[in-house]
């Protein structure tokens, strides 16, 4: 038998050209040249829980989804570290909340041109948070801008325009899976449209009902159910001080509720204690945050019901 | 052929003087042009190559030539400043992709550009050494002046005061080098680049404080109201963003109007760019959009007519010395007229003695191409840095 | 060795005329030539020399007939069978001693400059008492070393004829006598012919013969 050597040149050119061809035809099946979309992942990288549920919803399998704000504490509140800050640049979508939610970027470096706010469309519907003290410098200094409320998800129908505004940017991204958001997206919006609708028929039971709401964030829900609420401004795992307790009562005395709104469950103590002055508790989840259990749909149905109670 | 050139050689040693004089007379007289045609062949490729890479600029209604040499190659005249929501306006067009420059301060004498991200995609920037910016008070430098300064990753960089006598303006912030560029044989190798956020904080327009809203010297209240409260001058401000102190950080007022000196436009396609340049036409516009290229190469043909009159002023000088050098030669054969003779008279042909005559000329022409080559190639080697230094910046 | 017949010369200028009806140096002969400024002493020894050429009359030198010769061919003649002593010398400034005695060597192809001439020069400087200053310029020479360096050059090729205008001219008495010796030694030893122009009147008892120009303007030869 000849080995290789013994070839002459003309038949070492065939013999290592078809060797060549034979290992291009080899790997084939590992690429699909008709759908190499579907291979690559798009990578986003989102700044609360809620951006997160929709982008998964939508993107399905088309994308990874990552949120890497611890699980306790706030995101908003939350500052990522420099190597979170590199993972954020470079990503392929950064999803952001608008109405400053995420006060830490800005004080970072983020592509412009892979950031998303999702809230950018209707900013002329922003909510002034009236509670925080802001300051300024000097006699005409202008005003630290930290005064706008953020939970825009918890007005339903602005959830589902965050969500449209995922599923556009995810379309300009991913054009050939832009069928597949759009589905993906119209059953989001018709789950979201369907909490709206829920909370507006619980609501509308008794609109003029006042509630207390333990930290001032829930604005929008707010505004778009009807709500009759005042904020204190309470934590659920402290018991408050005296000076709280003499806020509420006076606050009671102008809005007589019967009813304080919780992020989480409250202490015991204070719970009890507020049921001895004739104010129950109940949580509304805000969802800033991945919850322990369920997602965000069943998270939101969870508040619902705990809401009834309130308004029957 | 030897024997000539050795005696050539001989005489050209012995007479130094005149030797070095012509040997200088004939580079110099050679080195001016084409040294000349390399610097502004070379101000025109990096001027050229610079504009032509970076299609569009929003900025004020000035002068177009400051604009582009503020915004491209980091000059030290600043046009007037524009609003942050130039930027945004392009955005919301969805036409191109904005990356909006504040080159304005300097640090050690070297500018700081404050952008985004996008700027280094856009200009195929790489970090060599450490990491790109990633939060507030980083700085990422351009790679000679990492050389220059002596600087690398972990280190610090001040920002300089605008002007020694309004210390109550622009803050000198003690900026983190954060990495280091790849070269690129621009103007990017002498910037410092920052976030656009933190030269607004350099400007005094951000900053880091205590919480004014928890404070318990009263001489740092000015006032306080239910909604708000007003902090005294003596308030001390942080100089360094670091992890500790970076949550206090925060700006003032509404950030749209915060200024920058210009915005780089990437049209998604030329359709999308026109629509754009149309969109800056009416007349109660404030500001313009302008191609680069096109500004660039209005200056290069002005350069160039300039360079038609230098040329044919080093013509006119070329002729000159090239006759003196003529003379001089004339005036030095006759004053070895009596070497001539007797070399004639030992034996010596008219055509050899031209060959000696040819050969001391070859000599000195030959060691003055030398030189003048080995200067051409010395400007070629630095040509780059130094037509930054000499036209552009 | 040297012939000369009906040979008359003027220039193109002035009134100069020479004529020669006949002028004989027998080979290995030391003739000194005399005579007032402007008897045409040095002309003479261009037209032997061929540097001028003749236009009218014969001039011999050995068998070669130096009227017959064009331009090139005086030339080559010149500095193979031909050297020349001058009164200022007539070195080259710019080269030292051996490049100076080696210089009629590179400045012609009739002559090859091999390491056997080399080796003949230094030998030749070193008989003339300046073998030790071969690197040094001619500057540093004194007059009389300068002098026994153009000798070497005029020997260095084995000449037939030694053509010496004012040799002694510009040095001191003692040298005069030194470098006419050493002169006349260098003659015998090449076995050559020396016809030398001088004033020197105190020297021409040194000579074999004298040639006086003073019967040459217009009248007979010798």
């Amino acid at each position: 038998m000849k080995t290789i050597e013994g070839l002459s040149f003309k038949r070492k050119i065939f013999f290592f050209g078809a060797l060549f061809v034979l290992i291009h035809i080899a790997a084939l099946p590992g690429i699909s040249y008709s759908d190499t979309d579907v291979q690559e992942k798009l990578t986003i990288y989102v700044v609360n829980y809620p951006l997160k549920y929709f982008a998964e919803r939508i993107a399905g399998d088309r994308a990874k989804v990552v949120f890497p704000a611890p699980s306790e504490g706030d995101p908003a509140y939350w500052m990522p570290d420099a190597e979170t800050v590199a993972a954020y640049q470079k990503a392929d979508l950064i999803l952001l909340n608008g109405a400053n939610y995420a006060k830490w970027v800005r004080k970072v470096s983020l592509p412009r041109s892979k950031m998303v706010d999702t809230s950018a469309k209707f900013k002329d519907r922003y909510i002034t948070a009236e509670e925080v003290v802001t300051h300024s410098h000097g006699g005409e200094g202008a005003h630290a801008h930290e005064s706008l409320a953020f939970t825009t998800w918890l007005d339903f129908d602005l959830a589902a325009k965050q969500a449209g505004v995922v599923m556009e940017a995810l379309s300009r991204k991913k054009p050939a899976a832009e069928d597949f958001f759009k589905k993906n997206y119209a059953a989001l919006e018709h789950d979201l449209l369907a909490l709206d609708n829920e909370m507006k028929s619980i609501a509308a039971k008794n609109p003029l009902l006042p509630l207390i709401a333990s930290h001032p964030v829930y604005d929008y829900l707010s505004r778009r159910y009807g709500l009759n609420m005042k904020s204190v401004h309470w934590e659920p795992d402290e018991f408050p001080s005296d000076a709280q307790w003499s806020e509420l009562r006076a606050m009671l005395k102008k809005h007589p509720a019967k009813w304080m709104i919780w992020e989480k469950e409250p202490m015991k103590e204070s719970a009890e204690r507020l049921k001895a002055i004739g104010v129950n508790s109940l949580v509304f989840d805000p969802c800033g945050n991945i919850p322990d259990q369920g997602d965000f749909m069943s998270v939101i149905r969870r508040n619902g019901e705990n809401l009834k109670p309130a308004f029957q | 052929m030897i024997d000539s050139i050795y005696i050539a050689w001989q005489y050209i040693r012995f007479n130094k003087i005149k030797t070095a004089t012509l040997i200088a007379c004939i580079t110099l007289i050679s080195f001016l042009p084409l040294s000349l045609q390399l610097l502004l062949g070379e101000s025109e490729r990096q001027l050229m190559s610079r504009a032509v890479s970076t299609p569009l600029v929003i900025g004020d209604k000035g002068s177009s030539l400051d604009l582009v040499m503020n915004s491209l190659y980091f000059s030290d005249e600043v046009p007037e400043l524009i609003g942050m929501e130039a930027s945004e306006r392009i955005i919301e067009s969805g036409l191109a992709l904005p990356i909006p420059v504040y080159a304005r301060f300097h640090a050690r004498g070297n500018p700081i550009v404050g952008t985004t991200l996008d700027y280094f995609d856009f200009r195929r920037l790489k970090v060599a050494e450490g990491r790109n910016l990633a939060v507030l008070g980083d700085c990422l430098l351009g790679a000679r002046v990492a050389e220059n300064l002596g600087l690398k990753p972990g280190d610090s960089l001040l920002s300089s005061p605008e002007t020694l006598f309004d210390l109550a303006g622009v803050y000198p912030l003690k900026m983190k080098v954060v990495g280091v560029l790849q070269k690129s044989h621009t103007s990017d190798d002498l910037a410092v680049f920052v976030d656009i956020k933190t030269t607004w904080v350099i400007q005094g327009l951000g900053h880091g404080h205590q919480d004014v809203t928890n404070l318990s010297d009263p001489t740092l209240i000015l006032k306080r109201s239910e909604s708000n409260v007003v902090a005294t001058a003596k308030l001390y401000q942080h100089t360094e963003i670091t992890k500790k102190n970076i949550d206090s950080f925060h700006f003032h007022g509404n950030t749209s109007v915060y200024p920058i000196t210009a915005v780089i436009a990437v049209p998604y396609d030329d359709k999308s760019g026109t629509i754009l340049r149309g969109r800056y036409l009416s007349r109660n516009e404030t500001l313009q959009i302008i191609k680069p290229e096109e500004v660039i190469d209005g200056l290069l043909q002005n350069i160039f007519r300039i360079k038609n009159v230098l040329d044919a002023v080093i013509s006119v000088v070329a002729l000159a010395t090239v006759l003196a050098i003529i003379l001089v030669f004339a005036l030095s054969l006759r004053l070895r007229q009596r070497e001539i003779q007797t070399i004639f008279k030992l034996g010596c042909s008219r055509l050899t003695i031209a060959r000696l005559v040819s050969a001391e000329i070859f000599i000195i022409v030959l060691t003055s191409g030398l030189l003048c080559g080995v200067m051409i190639l010395v400007v070629n080697q630095i040509s780059n840095g130094l037509v930054r230094m000499l036209f552009i910046r | 060795m040297i012939n000369i017949e009906k040979l008359h010369f003027s220039y193109l200028t002035g009134d100069f005329h020479l004529y020669i009806s006949k002028l004989n140096v027998e080979k290995g002969e030391k003739v000194a030539v005399i005579g007032p400024s402007g008897s045409g002493k040095t002309t003479l020894l261009n037209l032997i020399a061929g540097i001028i050429p003749v236009k009218n009359g014969n001039i011999r030198v050995g068998e070669t007939r130096i009227e017959s010769l064009n331009d090139a061919q005086r030339r080559d003649f010149r500095i193979q069978n031909i050297g020349f002593v001058f009164q200022d010398f007539e070195l080259l400034d710019y080269l030292n001693v051996i490049d100076n005695i080696l210089h009629p060597f590179r400045i012609t192809r009739t002559l090859t400059l091999d390491k056997d001439v080399r080796g003949r020069a230094a030998a030749l400087a070193e008989k003339m008492g300046i073998g030790d200053k071969l690197k040094r310029q001619t500057n540093d020479l004194s007059h009389g070393e300068k002098q026994r360096n153009a000798i070497c050059r005029a020997l260095l090729s084995h000449p037939k004829l030694i053509l010496a205008d004012e040799a002694t001219g510009n040095l001191d008495p003692e040298n005069k006598d030194r470098i006419l010796d050493l002169l006349f030694q260098a003659v015998d030893e090449h076995e050559a012919t020396l016809l030398a122009v001088t004033h020197d009147h105190e020297l021409l008892k040194k000579f074999d013969r004298i040639i006086d120009f003073r019967n040459f303007q217009s009248k007979e030869a010798v």
